[in-house]
């Protein structure tokens, strides 16, 4: 499995918000995180993709 | 009796049917709100039936009141700036993308504009409906109905009778369904490929 740096700092507040949270550990919250934040760029491409084939139609400017 | 203040909003990918539901609501007896700058061409014989002030709407929503009682076209990715403060009925139009995605083709072609991978819009498309519906589901003044533009292109008289239910004002559906054209319906994917 890869692993990955991450700030000292950024991990203790990660693993207790985590605990207060109620996610079963660390990674999982971390997990959670990545999955979010893919899948919000991946939104935002998809949006600015359709944007460009409407503005292409010409049903938005 | 008091007028009609909900806004009815048909709505959904650039050909899918939006049009023709415009077309149908006028013939049923609701006002429609357009403007008739986007003539009829090709690609829609019988007009776009369009608002062009819709394409502002991030800016300028001041037309917004005129609509109450009224059918207005909106793209469906302009759904999202649709103030809270007024009510609507949303006509939602589904087609199979990919006939959608060729009918687009054509269109871009038409009009002198670059086509892109079809994957890639096909995907595209799929994120921002998933995303879309997952949004009107949490908007309590929006109600929504689904209609399948195969379904009322084919078989009318019963997608007609919902959305004349739906509206819930006294539209003449025999009138409605005299806009259905099947001939109309291009761009259709061949049998048994979806």
């Amino acid at each position: 499995m890869p692993k990955t740096n991450i700030d000292d700092g950024l991990y203790e507040r990660a693993k207790k918000a985590a605990e207060q949270a109620g996610y079963s550990n660390v990674d999982e919250l971390i997990n959670t995180a990545v999955e979010n934040e893919l899948k919000r760029i991946g939104e935002e491409d998809a949006e600015a993709q359709v944007a460009d084939q409407l503005r292409g139609l010409g049903y938005i400017e | 009796m008091s007028e009609p203040r909900e806004i009815t909003i048909v709505s959904g990918l650039p050909r899918s049917g939006t049009s023709l539901m415009m077309q149908m609501l006028s013939l049923g007896g609701l006002e429609l709100l357009t403007d008739g700058v986007r003539v009829a061409d090709t690609d829609n014989p019988k007009g776009y039936y369009e608002f062009e002030r819709v394409k502002k709407i991030t800016a300028d929503k001041a037309w917004l009141p005129d609509a109450r009682g009224k059918a207005v076209k909106m793209i469906s990715q302009l759904l999202y700036d649709l103030p809270n403060n007024e009510s609507y009925k949303v006509i939602f139009m589904r087609r199979n993308v990919d006939e959608v995605i060729a009918s687009q083709e054509k269109m871009l072609l038409r009009r002198g504009v670059s086509v892109p991978d079809p994957a890639v819009i096909k995907s595209a498309f799929s994120t921002h409906l998933e995303k879309l519906f997952a949004w009107l589901a949490t908007q309590s003044g929006m109600d929504l109905l689904e209609v399948d533009y195969k379904e009322l292109v084919t078989n009318p008289a019963e997608p007609t009778n919902k959305i004349s239910a739906f509206i819930a004002q006294d539209l003449n559906v025999d009138q409605m369904l005299t806009a259905v054209d099947p001939s109309l319906y291009r761009n259709r994917e061949h049998a048994g490929s979806g």
